[in-house]
């Protein structure tokens, strides 16, 4: 086979692109440290970044495992919701039980979705808007549309608390990232996920059980968005209906930031990592360099819709290369 | 080989899970209120569902070539929030009524190129650009209500032709039929069904699939366009999130009005079906006491049902057909 200049050009492009993540971040890093000497690269804003960003890479784990097949999960930010809302809302029962509670909504909401996809075989943003719709309408009616405040003193630590220097969200955020990492890339579900996101038809015919990993992904992403939600709800001490609006959009921005593409077979669990800790620490930027909310937003959007289109056309462009080139 | 006349057994029968639907729930309303049945409840209903079901023509259009535009929620009143500025800033009122329909095609066109040309997937642009929309609508007015301040404006939305029917009525109902005279008699019209049902095929018969798909996304962007200056017209006011929710509400009622999600099937009067079921379910869940905020549940299930039920109806007529 001759390798071509384009080949290598387009090789080593695709390397490049894989490692922009770490540019980009180091870049906004540096950035910000000009920018805003003294405050961005404190002890203190560290540890809030740290902090912050923990609840979102949990969820960002579940993305990326259904961005893997091939799916997407718009449903998250309800379920982060809804499952603040119950671990709040249950505490009367025993903080154990209403975090069971909350986590077994998640799984539950993961695996209707994942039902509906791959059995039903309606497309996975439809359901999953579906269910959003859905849940946050749950939300709604179960919260009477009110903030609800919790009671549980001890709860807040989960959130809020620290071991030595390390935010106990963002400890169990290095667990779990650890955990994505290893059953992503070492175990045979794992790799079956990355089969079916780039041939589904092959890996059908291998005679994969599609459903059933299409399931679990989804399942996951549910529990991951769930349990967000639970640490989530222990740092702010209540649950509000405003929670999780933003999270999908952010969530998946960071997701294919990181090297996951919207047609599947790509992405990793630091890949997610990496982008969502970018996108935080732009948002986090912007808001000590007081950008104005509304802008942030825009931003935000304009990158979400950057990134998905950037990701398409390089995904079909290097789809239409491999056709080319086998005729 | 199926001819002809089988296929127009099967597209009408595909549908129908819809109509059944309607049906369903025009008997539970009547057993709930001896009002619900009455000329002026019914023709209530449809005038409340009028801004909605001028948005949901253009998506079913675009629905039919197989794609999606999620920003007419936000795209709504932004075309509001223009035309009042315009008007504001002393346009007239015709000039600020062309100047918010401009905008609102061309947000819509924008939706299409970017789409078209990354060949990204139309649901999540314009997701992202449904976002992107509403900050730019917060910056614009700092959060803040704007208030119509020509007069005349108001006649669009409230004013009635010889008193009796609403203009916004007599522009949906025309509308729905305009379109479906365009879409099954007229060459772009049919088009629009290649495009959708099988795109590459419709690329290899010569069509010019790029100047279609941009032509339905500007196309969607106007009558979302449309629909704003109507609601912006009746409420008097305009502001930034103004139509939060239309974006799931018009693809569920173009799903419910049995066009089909893929592609390649579906109209412009079956979209008419699907939104007086969206309005009867809201008239008859407000009838039966449910909070609104349940209206999202019901909501949510009801589109996961018809949409998974004509799904699956069409698979069934498909493997039927491949058998025989």
């Amino acid at each position: 086979m001759n390798i071509s200049q384009r080949d290598i050009f387009e090789n080593v492009f695709g390397r490049i692109i894989n490692h922009t993540i770490i540019i980009l971040l180091l870049g906004l890093t540096f950035l910000f440290s000009i920018l805003t000497p003294e405050v961005f690269l404190s002890t203190d804003n560290i540890h809030n970044l740290a902090r912050q960003i923990s609840f979102n890479t949990i969820v960002a784990f579940g993305q990326v495992t259904v961005l893997i097949t091939k799916g997407i999960d718009l449903s998250v930010g309800s379920v982060l919701a809804l499952s603040a809302a119950i671990v709040i809302g249950f505490q009367d029962l025993g903080i154990v039980i209403a975090i069971i509670l909350a986590l077994l909504m998640g799984i539950v909401v993961g695996f209707l979705n994942g039902w509906l996809v791959s059995k039903i075989k309606i497309p996975a943003f439809i359901v999953t808007l579906g269910t959003m719709t859905l849940v946050y309408g749950i939300v709604l009616t179960y919260t009477k549309q009110q903030s609800i405040i919790g009671k549980i003193d001890s709860f807040t630590i989960l959130g809020s608390g620290s071991i030595g220097p390390l935010p106990i969200p963002t400890l169990i955020m290095l667990i779990l990232l650890f955990i994505f990492h290893m059953m992503l890339n070492y175990t045979k579900p794992g790799r079956y996920l990355y089969a079916i996101g780039s041939n589904e038809q092959a890996t059908f015919q291998a005679s994969v059980r599609i459903v059933r990993y299409k399931i679990l992904a989804f399942t996951i992403s549910g529990f991951c968005a769930a349990l967000a939600g639970v640490l989530l709800a222990s740092r702010l001490n209540s649950s509000s209906i405003h929670i999780g609006q933003q999270t999908a959009l952010f969530v998946i921005t960071g997701c294919i930031m990181g090297g996951a593409s919207i047609l599947g077979g790509k992405g990793s669990a630091l890949g997610a990592f990496l982008g969502v800790l970018t996108l935080g620490v732009l948002i986090n930027g912007m808001r000590l360099l007081s950008v104005f909310t509304y802008n942030q937003l825009a931003i935000q959007a304009l990158l979400f819709i950057t990134v998905v289109a950037v990701d398409a056309f390089y995904v079909n462009k290097v789809k239409n290369r491999i056709i080319k080139s086998k005729f | 080989m199926l001819n002809i006349f089988s296929w127009k057994k099967i597209n009408l029968i595909e549908n129908q899970v819809g109509l059944l639907l309607l049906i369903i729930l025009v008997f539970v309303g009547s057993y709930l209120s001896p009002y619900f049945l009455t000329v002026y409840n019914l023709y209530s209903i449809l005038w409340a569902v009028s801004v909605l079901g001028i948005v949901c023509l253009g998506q079913a259009v675009l629905l039919i070539t197989a794609n999606f535009d999620m920003s007419v929620s936000m795209v709504v009143p932004f075309t509001g929030i223009v035309t009042v500025w315009a008007q504001i800033a002393n346009y007239g009122l015709w000039t600020s009524i062309m100047i918010g329909l401009f905008v609102a095609t061309l947000i819509g066109l924008l939706n299409g190129f970017i789409v078209v040309f990354t060949k990204a997937n139309a649901f999540l642009i314009t997701f992202g650009m449904q976002t992107l929309v509403y900050a730019v609508a917060l910056i614009f007015t700092q959060a803040r209500t704007w208030y119509v301040t020509i007069p005349e404006f108001h006649e669009l939305g409230r004013g009635q032709l010889f008193g009796r029917v609403h203009y916004s009525v007599i522009i949906f109902l025309g509308m729905a039929i305009l379109l479906e005279i365009i879409l099954r008699y007229t060459r772009t019209g049919r088009y629009l069904f290649v495009l959708g049902a099988n795109e590459d095929a419709g690329r290899r018969l010569g069509l010019s699939m790029i100047k279609l798909k941009i032509l339905v996304f500007g196309f969607c962007g106007f009558m979302a366009g449309l629909a704003g200056l109507i609601m912006t017209s009746r409420l008097g006011q305009t502001r930034a999130g103004g139509a939060v929710g239309m974006d799931f509400d018009s693809v569920i009622a173009v799903v419910l009005g049995g066009t089909s999600l893929f592609g390649g099937t579906g109209g412009a009067l079956r979209t008419i079906i699907g939104v007086l079921i969206l309005g009867i379910l809201s008239n008859v869940m407000v009838l039966g006491g449910i909070p609104i905020a349940a209206q999202w549940i019901g909501k949510g299930l009801v589109f996961i049902l018809v949409a998974g039920a004509n799904e699956h109806i069409r698979k069934l007529i498909l493997d039927k057909y491949k058998k025989s």
